[in-house]
């Protein structure tokens, strides 16, 4: 304990926490960018520049927002989408990812080959519209949620984490009668609280940034998630992607642009502080010793 | 009996005995239910992915939409002969490679740095509320992104580039000048998503016994020593992984990124594979063409993963499968 | 864990809650006429989407005898879904297409009905300037219903208190824009005794389609729309002298900083912020000039803005434009008889009709405008951008001069710029190229484009001089460019022989 109060130790925990403090505040400055415009008047900022602090407020934008329920209806159909997907991302990757943690499963090394090979390629857009749609799930939800039920990715790094879990316990519930099934949940998916934040994490963020199957998969508008409409409202704005052919198209202006962006994005943020306390150092193996 | 459940890939060692058929039958009832778990999955990969790989074709036909897959004339290795023979192509490949390459070099490492840094800090609520906001632009789409760049760094008024004329007397064109422009797209990369990055190796992390690091300070390690002997060994296999899986993307660079910020006065080093499979295939319907070189640049990236897989496992590790 | 089973179902029943939100089947609306006819449309949405069943869609039903089923398809990935539907055989009963060399071929390969021979039966249909056919026929023959635009829009807009107090006049030849955009950078128009105006500020588009500052200056200068054509040889605007001396106004501007020094890297939002905050002076627009104005007046009460005509030394000119959002065509997929068919075209026809231009362009009286004897009154911009506004952009608008309908209550400023919008089709000189076919261009248009926008741009910041442009030309004639005016000579004497 007590090296912790050396001079050097000091030094490195300033400038630690100095450096984190920085990064912090240059990490956020886009947002409170956004939130700042979207707060302000349109007058302040048609003259321009970078605004942090609004002077004139104003909050004409939200009114605008929550004038129609076309946005809140697509807001609804994110969460959906989020919350049902990501359960079924996390069951059927993480019912995936435990036997192939298994060395000596026969087979083994073959199809986690094969899942590999689907990160490299893809039969494109087309097939896997036909596929979709002779599942019958085009233009539901689901769609949204069935197709990309297990990522490669997070296969593969979720298979890397159940390998580090030691096997004392797994053994001794063996022992006990439980199956494989039963060892899954009962103890290795306790275990991996950690791991599973993480991929529910990156599943949700996955499913809420989805626009482009919807897009595809979907016909009535009504079923469009927020994202969709928050592309339209800010990607085509800046004129940079889209038809070129159209110039004068009535714009919104950018305090309302960032007020949707404000509104599409807030939800998701607010996931992870939730999760937060499942990255708590030691949770794993502390219960593993106990 | 011990012996014999399935152990631990951590120690690759002990394997069960192979090659008699025998064992095999043996060994698939005994993973029973392993294979019973492994079941949807298959399934799932099988029909969303390996169904439709029959798309492949596109590239060695001339693809149209109406004729689909059945009624397109096969054409061979035309369009590969087309992509290697393009006058630019020598270009495209050095601007992909080298743009490719920084982002292994300056971007891949940051996140971890991060988290390690992170992980020295013994405060709790401090942690979490840094965590908290570096992880936000990851949210915030290329488009404001590339905006907020614009008012800080254009020569009309960019925030920052007053400041830079008033102690320098000089501008710089960060955002037009082409030997700025990695610079700037790697400085953004880091940016937008350093902070999410951190968080699949804090969940590594999180693993790590915190007894170790008692016992390291009782036997007098330095925090360096513990940081080398204790923390990267914990999240060594997980940055081997994900630096696998990257390789497999090698040559993608961010379309909607480099769209954002070329201009034609920096497009001789920002044109990459994709902005130019772009111009082909959404501009000018060239399904089959853009395919091809979609193909040759998973090729690249299928014989990246696989040499680097070999070499991981020739060190000791566990790799990617 | 049952808690957790609770909330997993009440999550389950959220899609029927959303369904819940409106009808979402027709059946609701029985009218005591015939059947509606159900009409299915694969449309772009440009903004935000509309809300679902609103009045101007049932409006547009009612009046119509239809059933409509809009997809609305965000133009972002508009192309990739009509791709999609067209190789699955699921192409909604009418589509709207651009006149790109995609759906060109598509046409060609037959999978559309020929509108053209049916067109006569149809009052307002065959009464439409064969213009707007003319330009998105394929082969000679059409197969859509234009989503009708102005075909000459270009107007030169200024500041008209700026160009007072300066002592200026509307710029007709180059030195005169020279001297404009000078005056109005260097010569503190706006006294605050600060040098923080320009006279012109471009955007990082300025030089791309339709809308290129170059092309329009170099056209009211006596160049030529895109493309020069003498004795049925091609020539591209860019090898003729008046376009070279339109790019040297240019380089002569940023190279004595009388522009925006960005203009490479700024979108066309912010540019148009600086002119809506007062401080850029002269731009030459497609637009209305009053919508410039009613922004500019919040930041600067006593601005005053006017428009003119673009004309050069030989008078009025401008580039011609195609005079259409893309048009509307009837698959054959989707579409099996021609009694259909010629529902559709009904349909499309009914909407020209006065009460329908109203509430396509306008919306519902006393909704979203109001009757004020000579005029109409625009009530409510937010319900006309949430629920006019897709249908504007979706469905074909006249220009206000060509409408029998109540015009809106607009400043005179708004009606000078209408007027001179009315005026312009006489002025207006055509891109001979428009409807030809090249298969240089298909393969690689763009691509030569890019060479060539690039160059314009580095000439005029001054990265290359006019042997380094002499070069970049050489470098698009060996890419094809050459190949290309070879095409189009081709196809237009095959054309002029029919």
């Amino acid at each position: 304990m007590l090296q912790d109060k050396t001079i050097g130790n000091r030094i490195f925990d300033i400038i630690n926490y100095t450096l984190l403090i920085l990064i912090a505040l240059v990490c956020v400055l886009p947002f409170v960018y956004v939130l700042a415009v979207s707060f302000t008047s349109p007058a302040e900022v048609a003259r321009g520049g970078l605004i942090l602090w609004p002077k004139e407020w104003s909050l004409a934008s939200y009114r605008y927002i929550f004038s129609t329920d076309t946005l809140f209806r697509s807001m609804l159909v994110s969460i959906y989408i989020t919350v049902v997907g990501t359960f079924i991302n996390l069951l059927f990757t993480s019912l995936m990812a435990y036997p192939l943690a298994k060395a000596t499963l026969r087979g083994r090394q073959f199809i986690l080959l094969a899942v590999l090979f689907t990160m490299l390629f893809g039969g494109g857009m087309i097939p896997t519209y036909f596929v979709v749609k002779a599942m019958g799930l085009t233009n539901s939800l689901w769609s949204l949620m069935i197709p990309n039920a297990i990522s490669a990715f997070n296969l593969i790094v979720l298979k890397n984490f159940f390998q580090q879990i030691p096997d004392g316990l797994e053994d001794s519930a063996r022992i006990d009668g439980c199956t494989d099934v039963g060892v899954l949940f009962r103890i290795v998916l306790p275990l991996s609280m950690p791991a599973m934040a993480t991929f529910g994490l990156f599943y949700a963020v996955g499913h809420w940034n989805q626009f482009f199957s919807a897009i595809l998969y979907i016909n009535d508008s009504r079923l469009y998630p927020i994202q969709v409409l928050l592309r339209q409202i800010v990607i085509l704005a800046q004129g940079s992607i889209g038809d070129t052919s159209i110039d004068n198209i009535e714009i919104q202006p950018l305090t309302i642009r960032m007020a949707v962006i404000v509104f599409a994005t807030v939800p998701i943020l607010l996931v992870y502080p939730f999760l937060q306390k499942h990255f708590a150092k030691g949770v794993m193996l502390g219960s593993v010793k106990g | 009996m011990k012996q014999n459940v399935s152990t631990s890939a951590g120690t690759p060692g002990i394997k069960a005995p192979r090659g008699k058929a025998g064992t095999l039958l043996r060994d698939i009832i005994r993973d029973k239910w392993l294979y019973l778990m492994l079941l949807p999955g298959v399934i799932y990969f099988i029909i969303f992915k390996y169904v439709p790989m029959y798309g492949v074709s596109m590239a060695f036909m001339d693809y149209k939409p109406y004729t689909g897959f059945l009624g397109s004339p096969w054409v061979g290795l035309k369009h590969f002969e087309r992509f290697f023979s393009e006058p630019q192509f020598g270009m495209l490949f050095r601007n992909t490679v080298i743009l490719a390459v920084y982002n292994l070099v300056f971007f891949f490492p940051m996140p971890i740095i991060l988290s390690l840094m992170l992980n020295e800090v013994r405060r709790a609520k401090f942690k979490n509320f840094v965590q908290t906001l570096i992880y936000i632009p990851h949210f915030v789409s290329w488009v404001v992104v590339v905006g907020i760049f614009y008012i800080l760094l254009t020569t009309e008024n960019g925030v920052l580039n007053e400041l830079l004329y008033r102690i320098t007397g000089e501008k710089i064109a960060f955002l037009l000048e082409a030997e700025w422009f990695r610079t700037m797209i790697i400085t953004q990369s880091i940016w937008k998503e350093i902070g999410w990055g951190t968080v699949i190796f804090l969940a590594a992390l999180a693993g790590v016994d915190l007894q170790q690091y008692e016992a390291a300070r009782i036997d007098g390690a330095s925090r360096w020593r513990q940081l080398w002997h204790i923390t990267l060994p914990a999240i060594r296999s997980t940055i081997i992984i994900l630096f696998i899986l990257r390789l497999g993307n090698f040559l993608d660079s961010g379309f909607e990124h480099i769209f954002l910020m070329i201009t034609p006065t920096n497009r001789e080093v920002g044109e990459v594979f994709d902005t130019y499979v772009y111009t082909k295939g959404m501009t000018q319907a060239q399904y089959s063409y853009s395919a091809a070189v979609g193909l040759f640049k998973s090729a690249v990236g299928l014989v990246l993963v696989l040499g680097s897989n070999w070499l991981a496992k020739k060190f000791g590790e566990e790799g990617v499968y | 864990m049952k808690i957790n089973l609770c909330r997993g179902v009440a999550i389950l029943m959220l899609p029927a809650l959303l369904a819940g939100c409106g009808p979402v089947d027709g059946s609701s609306r029985q009218s005591a006429g015939p059947a509606p006819f159900r009409l299915s449309i694969g449309a772009t949405l440009i903004g935000e989407l509309p809300p679902n069943n609103n009045v101007v869609e049932q409006a547009i039903e009612a009046y119509t005898g239809t059933e409509l089923q809009i997809d609305w398809i965000p133009m972002s990935a508009y192309d990739d879904k009509l791709r999609l539907m067209i190789a699955a055989g699921e192409l909604p009963k009418l589509v709207k297409l651009g006149y790109t060399p995609d759906y060109i071929s598509t046409i060609k390969a037959g999978q559309f009905w020929e509108l053209g021979p049916l067109l006569k039966d149809y009052p307002h249909l065959s009464v439409l300037d064969s213009e707007y056919y003319s330009n998105i026929s394929v082969e000679g023959r059409i197969y859509g219903i234009p989503i009708v635009r102005d075909l000459g829009r270009a107007t030169i807009q200024y500041r008209k208190d700026w160009f007072d107090k300066l002592g200026l006049k509307v710029p007709v030849t180059l030195e005169d824009w020279y001297t404009v955009v000078r005056a109005m950078t260097l010569e503190d128009p706006d006294g605050n005794g600060k040098q923080d105006t320009y006279g012109m500020v471009l955007d990082k588009r300025f030089n791309q389609d339709v809308s290129s500052m170059l092309t329009r200056i170099s056209v009211s200068q006596g160049g030529p729309n895109k493309w020069l054509v003498e004795n049925g040889k091609f020539t591209p605007e860019f090898l003729t002298g008046t376009f070279y001396e339109t790019m040297q106004l240019f380089r002569r501007l940023y190279a004595e900083k009388l522009i925006n020094s960005d203009f490479v890297v700024i979108d066309n939002n912010e540019a148009s912020r600086i002119y809506d905050s007062g401080r850029a002076g002269i731009q030459i627009s497609g637009g209305n000039v009053q919508s410039w104005m009613d922004k500019l007046i919040k930041t600067v009460p006593d601005a005053k803005v006017d428009v003119a005509f673009l004309a050069g030394p030989a008078g009025i000119r401008l580039p011609g434009e195609p005079g259409n959002a893309g048009f509307f065509a009837v698959p054959k997929d989707s579409v099996k008889t021609l009694e259909e068919v010629r529902q559709i075209l009904e349909f499309l026809d009914k909407l020209f009709e006065p009460p329908m231009q109203t509430v396509i362009t306008r919306g519902i009286e006393d909704r979203h405008w109001s009757d004020q004897g000579d005029y109409a009154e625009i009530t409510d911009r937010t319900l006309d951008l949430r629920e006019v506004k897709p249908y504007r952009d979706l469905l074909p608008n006249l220009a206000e001069y060509q409408r029998s309908i109540k015009p809106v209550r607009q400043p005179e400023l708004y009606q000078k710029n209408q007027q001179i919008g009315k005026m312009n089709r006489e002025y207006t000189v055509d891109n001979p190229a428009l409807t030809l076919e090249s298969d240089t261009y298909r393969e690689r248009g763009k691509e030569l484009e890019t060479i060539i926008l690039d160059a314009q741009t580095k000439f005029i910041m001054g990265m290359i001089d006019e042997e380094g442009w002499r070069a970049e030309l050489a470098k698009w004639q060996a890419a094809g460019g050459t190949q290309m005016c070879l095409e189009y000579e081709q196809a237009y004497s095959s054309r002029a022989a029919e």
